[in-house]
């Protein structure tokens, strides 16, 4: 029955999202959903596992470079170039993560700062011979249609997304409910009371970084089939901040939090961008204003709201049907 | 017929330069309840922390069940069976009881819950609650609970009844006789009555050093322990 509800709960919410894709421009919603992908993976690792990291953007270039790469030198299905972008990511993170896991979170957010560093002049500088350097990679006209849902066709590629996202958010579901989900939030709260049960924090926080960067990656991947183009920009540590921006907007460590604040924070770059310049400056405050005010994040405010009042008219029902 | 399932043997422990431990001896049998008693610093917690693994000792031996535990990682000696049970009743606040308990089934694949709770009935109506929002007493009866799944071969438990009411330590007396049967107890506890009631062998601790061992009725009371104190 439980079960029931909140499968209930994300497939409406993913079609809210695929609703929403008849009023409002098909770029917007395709980055929404990609952007959910992108901070889903985030939202993990700081709500569960306690680790704020300012690195993501190399770890969504390792997946969009890996997809990059295929689909430039070697293939044209889009699809087997998502799964070489995950595959690309997953490596990666079975490379760096047990170097990286060790840290504790300050300096764990510092060391994938720098990786987002040394991804970002590799790809600009030092790989220019593969990457092409600032031109960045094109592949649009190379990536051939695909059976069922041909991902050319943005319109077709929102629905792939939206079924993508529903997937990796019900995961996540599943992960946050299950025995390991608890492991995460334990070794968060107090890693060595962990210990004493016999877990190894090692292994929980590995696995927790792969997946959370594979996530990362696969966004990356879809990011690069979606726009047929990849550039170092990608990797900029001038977008480090922003996955970490969306999650805090959202909600950390909530399910739809990733979600809700991919759309509140793509919604305000695309309308405030238009009315002024410098939209940056007014995330900035309202990242403040956020911090200080109402910490738990837009959905984290707005669900326990929504949870009274649903309970409320549920509580109403039976003296409603009594009379 | 019980046998030895733990022995520390010339035991030292130091925190970075300063020594805690000198040279302890101890020996724990099946089915035996040891306490430590002592003052404030004597080293209690340390000793118990080094035969748990989260202090490295500098020199001495822990064995447990004829199994040298020496230098093995803390998480490695609890799957082995000795569980250390912490002074701070820090149980994990944001989750559930039930989750609490899940996470200790989980490490040792145990998931008859009907044993735990026929100790502590009362984690049966607790089990949707954060366990931020139990009571100091809720929360050492979830960690024993949480500690004995898997029937561990040791508990170590420092300080079990501190701070709680005097109904709760008297519950809690009679769950170490109870869990006494199935699995030893070296208990650091400053309530000297209780020690009293409960313990076949008691160590005294005093800087670092074990300076009296006490066995048996005859010899172990609340006066004979206050000597060492």
């Amino acid at each position: 029955m439980n079960a029931l509800k909140w499968w209930w709960g994300i497939l409406l919410a993913f079609a809210l999202l695929g609703v929403s894709r008849t009023f409002l421009p098909l770029p917007f919603m395709n980055e929404v959903v990609i952007f959910s992908i992108y901070a889903m993976g985030c939202n993990f690792l700081i709500g569960r596992v306690g680790y704020i990291s300012f690195g993501q953007p190399a770890y969504l270039a390792f997946g969009a470079y890996a997809c990059a790469f295929y689909l430039f030198y070697f293939g044209t299905n889009p699809l087997v170039g998502i799964m070489v972008g995950v595959l690309g990511g997953l490596v990666v993170s079975l490379v760096i993560g047990p170097l990286f896991v060790r840290l504790r979170s300050d300096y764990f957010a510092m060391v994938n700062l720098a990786l987002a560093v040394i991804v970002f002049y590799l790809t600009q500088k030092v790989l220019v011979d593969i990457t092409k350097g600032d031109n960045g990679l094109w592949f649009m006209t190379r990536i051939t249609s695909t059976p069922g849902l041909d991902l050319t066709i943005p319109g077709q590629f929102f629905i792939f997304a939206l079924i993508v996202a529903l997937a990796v958010c019900a995961f996540y579901k599943y992960l946050d409910d299950s025995i390991y989900g608890a492991c995460c939030l334990a070794t968060k709260i107090n890693e060595n009371k962990l210990q004493f049960l016999g877990y190894d924090n090692f292994s929980i926080r590995l696995l927790a970084f792969v997946i959370a960067n594979t996530t990362t990656a696969l966004a990356g991947a879809m990011y690069a089939v979606y726009l047929g183009f990849v550039s170092p920009e990608m990797a900029s540590p001038s977008r480090a901040a922003d996955p970490v921006i969306v999650t805090l907007l959202g909600g950390v460590g909530t399910l739809f939090g990733p979600i809700v604040g991919a759309i509140a924070y793509t919604g305000m770059k695309d309308v405030i961008s238009k009315l002024i310049g410098n939209w940056e400056l007014f995330i900035g405050f309202l990242l403040v204003f956020i911090m200080l005010v109402a910490d738990q994040g837009i959905w984290g405010t707005l669900a326990p709201l929504l949870e009274k009042l649903l309970w409320r008219r549920k509580a109403t029902l039976p003296v409603a049907t009594k009379r | 017929m019980s046998r030895e399932i733990l022995s520390v043997r010339g035991l030292n422990a130091a925190y970075g330069e300063a020594k805690v431990l000198f040279d302890i001896d101890m020996s724990v049998a099946t089915g035996q309840i040891v306490a430590c008693v002592g003052r404030n610093g004597a080293g209690k917690t340390t000793l118990l922390k080094s035969i748990a693994g989260f202090l490295k000792p500098t020199s001495g031996s822990v064995i447990a069940d004829n199994t040298p535990l020496t230098g093995k990682k803390s998480y490695d000696i609890a799957k082995f069976g000795i569980k250390y049970i912490p002074q701070d009743k820090k149980v994990f606040f944001d989750l559930t009881v039930r989750e609490n308990l899940e996470l200790g089934s989980y490490a040792t694949k145990d998931y008859n819950w009907d044993r735990v709770l026929g100790f502590f009935p009362k984690l049966q109506l607790l089990m949707g609650r954060k366990a931020g929002y139990l009571s100091g007493g809720e929360r050492q009866m979830l960690m024993i609970a949480r500690a004995i799944l898997g029937s561990p071969k040791v508990l170590l438990i420092d300080e079990p009844t501190e701070g709680l009411a005097p109904g709760i330590v008297t519950q809690l007396r009679e769950t170490f006789r109870e869990l006494a049967r199935s699995t030893a107890l070296v208990i650091v506890e400053q309530n000297l009555p209780l020690v009293c009631a409960i313990a076949d062998k008691v160590y005294a601790v005093r800087d670092g050093r074990i300076v009296a061992e006490l066995v048996g009725p005859e010899e172990i009371s609340v006066a004979a322990c206050e000597r060492y104190l």
